[in-house]
């Protein structure tokens, strides 16, 4: 036994389904809306698994580039501090070491060639890496020192063709002043310089970690990105799987915006189930041929009342006929015309069972159903001498199905029941509202011998019978349960042994509004009783 | 053709009691109709007809039934069967079980006067009618 339609009506496959079911364009097969779903699930633009794969890996891809190019540029730049750091080191000890010598030379006379010697030296370095000088203490200051120099230069120069001492006192001064000046400057840049080379190992050891941490997010990001759709759409072809297992053949339609892999699994999904529908209803319909064989033992024998009526009538009018009095050729007349709506009204009957329309989804009288499928299989009926029983309530609601597919759906379970029943056995049959919301449950009972147990499990599989060879094609039930859930509502048994079964019948009661459609409607149904 | 046999006719079907009956009137039989397995069955008990003919499917009383109560009490009256669907298993069960003859609906009023003819020319030569002829 499958879920009921408790389980079946939940949000996971109610109201798509119901939408569907109730929509003007379905008639309960899959060919109907099979091709606009596939149409649908064509129609979106392609935003592929493959693409998303892609697309991910291509952004981790440029941002490693990115990192790449990031270390390479950031390595050259502490290289270039590095070099730049030793010339800024050199640029120093050249102004210390002019300073040590313009020192000895104030004091003591000597060395003033060493000096200026050195001051040159600080000056060609400051020139020839003039640029980074300027990048490093701004123009400004970059000016400002190599003016420094160049006046120290100037004054050393001065110095030592001062004419007299007051002269070379100011000239003494302004040295030590531009040359602590110098010095002052040239230590500065180099702190700068070293604090900046600090500022960058400091990033150097900081920005792998944050890349990691960037990286970290992005790969949240890219598995929602990536994974999200695969896990939910397989959740989805689960649920798809099941309802198809039930018999529930409503063709997939597009739950996303996008095309992907999946959507052509949906598409051979949908083509599936329109070849296992075409095929159940072959199933159908061979089964409906080996239960009309049934019927027409039934019927013929039915036929053969009315037919020896008329035949015992028109022989004796036609050899007696002018005996008769006037009144009694009437009546004879009478029952001919009679006799014969008798036996076209039991042909209609068959035919209408036998008749292969179009399925279509409408609201239905149930009682009228009921009514119609018990005159077919009256005279089974009659024959087994089994009484029936029917709790029908006056105000049963209209309910949503298709009239052929019912009424055969009912026919199975009575002429089932006949099977088992012994004669003068009981069939009843009750309709019961508010048993489970939205549905009408119909049980058919019998007080048969009833349904072992392990039997129960396998009972609505096809093929599978209980009966004797060449008595039953193990298709009845498997089809009505196939039928059932195909109209949306759900076909369940229990059974006491012993003491019978039941057999309940779940059918969604009608959302739609309008004149409920009762069985028979056809030429010879009740306009000739 | 031999007058005054008295025929049980029973069949539930009123217009073929009411053809059958104005048939073997006409050939000159006597007709008693029963419509119901019971009232047949009663009427055995109270009345020895000198031919029986049944429809097999009546009512909760079937044809064998009648058959039976028939051949219990007169096993010599002929018993004739009207099946509604002529196979040969309710052939040869009917005639088993001591039909005189059975006849497939749809039937003829000629084809149910030959059979009957048939028993009545059978008792005859047996020695006359199983009883004397009741009234008129």
């Amino acid at each position: 036994m499958t879920g009921s339609p408790g389980q079946g009506s939940s949000p996971s496959r109610g109201p798509d389904l119901r939408s569907i079911l109730t929509s003007t364009r379905f008639a309960g097969r899959a060919d109907d809306v099979g091709e606009v779903a596939d149409r649908e699930l064509e129609a979106r633009p392609p935003f592929t698994i493959r693409m998303r794969l892609i697309l991910a890996l291509g952004v981790f891809f440029l941002l490693y580039l990115l990192l790449v190019i990031w270390a390479i540029g950031f390595l050259s730049r502490i290289h270039e501090k590095v070099l730049f750091l030793e010339v800024a080191n050199l640029y120093t000890a050249e102004i210390q070491q002019a300073r040590r010598f313009e020192k000895n030379y104030l004091l003591y006379g000597t060395n003033l060639e060493d000096a200026v010697e050195h001051a040159r030296r600080a000056r060609d370095l400051a020139r020839t890496h003039g640029g980074r000088f300027e990048s490093v203490a701004g123009p400004e200051q970059s000016r400002v020192m190599s003016d420094h120099v160049a006046r120290y230069l100037r004054l050393l120069d001065d110095i030592a063709r001062a004419p007299d001492r007051a002269a070379r006192g100011a000239i003494e001064r302004e040295i030590r002043d531009h040359g602590a000046a110098m010095v002052r400057l040239a230590i500065e840049c180099m702190e700068r310089e070293r604090r900046g080379l600090d500022r960058m190992l400091y990033l150097a050891r900081r920005v792998p970690w944050i890349f990691l941490g960037v990286l970290l997010l992005l790969m949240v990001l890219a598995f929602n990105f990536v994974a999200r759709p695969i896990v939910g759409a397989l959740s989805r072809f689960m649920t798809y799987a099941e309802r198809i297992g039930r018999g529930d053949f409503t063709p997939i339609t597009p739950a996303r915006k996008y095309r992907d892999e999946f959507s052509k699994l949906a598409l051979t999904l949908n083509r599936m189930m329109r070849a296992v529908d075409r095929q159940h209803r072959i199933l159908v319909e061979s089964h409906k041929m080996r239960a009309m064989g049934n019927l027409v033992a039934g019927v013929a024998h039915e036929l053969n009342n009315p037919l020896n009526n008329i035949l015992l009538t028109a022989c004796l009018l036609r050899e007696e006929g002018e005996a008769l009095d006037e009144t009694e050729r009437e009546e004879m007349l009478e029952d001919l015309v009679s006799q014969s709506d008798r036996a076209k009204r039991i042909v209609q009957n068959l035919l209408d069972y036998a008749r292969e329309t179009e399925s279509k989804l409408e609201a239905l009288d149930l009682a009228a159903i009921i009514d119609h499928t018990l005159r077919l299989a009256g005279n089974q009926i009659r024959m087994k001498k089994v009484r029936m029983t029917l709790e029908l309530p006056e105000d049963l609601p209209p309910v949503h199905g298709d009239r052929q597919l019912l009424g055969q759906v009912f026919l199975n379970l009575i002429l089932n029941a006949l099977d088992v029943l012994p004669e003068k056995g009981e069939i009843r049959i009750r309709a019961e509202t508010g048993r489970q919301e939205g549905f009408l449950a119909v049980d058919v009972s019998d007080n048969g011998p009833g349904i072992p147990e392990h039997v129960l499990d396998r009972i609505f599989d096809p093929f599978f019978t209980t009966k004797p060879q060449g008595r039953g094609t193990g298709l009845g039930l498997a089809v009505s349960h196939g039928i059932m859930n195909k109209l949306g509502g759900d076909l369940l048994v229990r059974s006491t042994p012993g003491r019978g079964a039941t057999f309940t019948v779940l059918l969604p009661v009608t959302t739609i509004p309008g004149t409920v459609s009762s069985p028979g409607g056809g030429p010879g149904g009740e306009e000739a009783g | 053709m031999t007058p005054g046999f008295e025929v049980l006719l029973v069949d539930d079907e009123p217009i073929v009691g009411k053809r059958l009956r104005t048939a073997l009137e006409r050939a000159g039989y006597r007709v008693e109709v029963c419509e119901t397995g019971a009232s047949a069955l009663a009427r055995i008990e109270e009345h020895a007809h000198d031919i029986v003919v049944t429809d097999i499917r009546i009512d909760e009383v079937d044809g064998i039934e009648i058959l039976k109560a028939v051949k219990a009490r007169r096993p010599e009256t002929p018993t004739i069967l009207i099946t509604g669907y002529a196979t040969v298993e309710v052939a040869r069960e009917a005639l088993a079980r001591g039909a005189f003859d059975f006849l497939a609906k749809p039937f003829r009023p000629k084809d149910l006067l030959r059979v009957v003819d048939r028993a009545a020319a059978q008792i005859e030569e047996r020695g006359g009618k199983g009883g004397p002829a009741e009234g008129p």
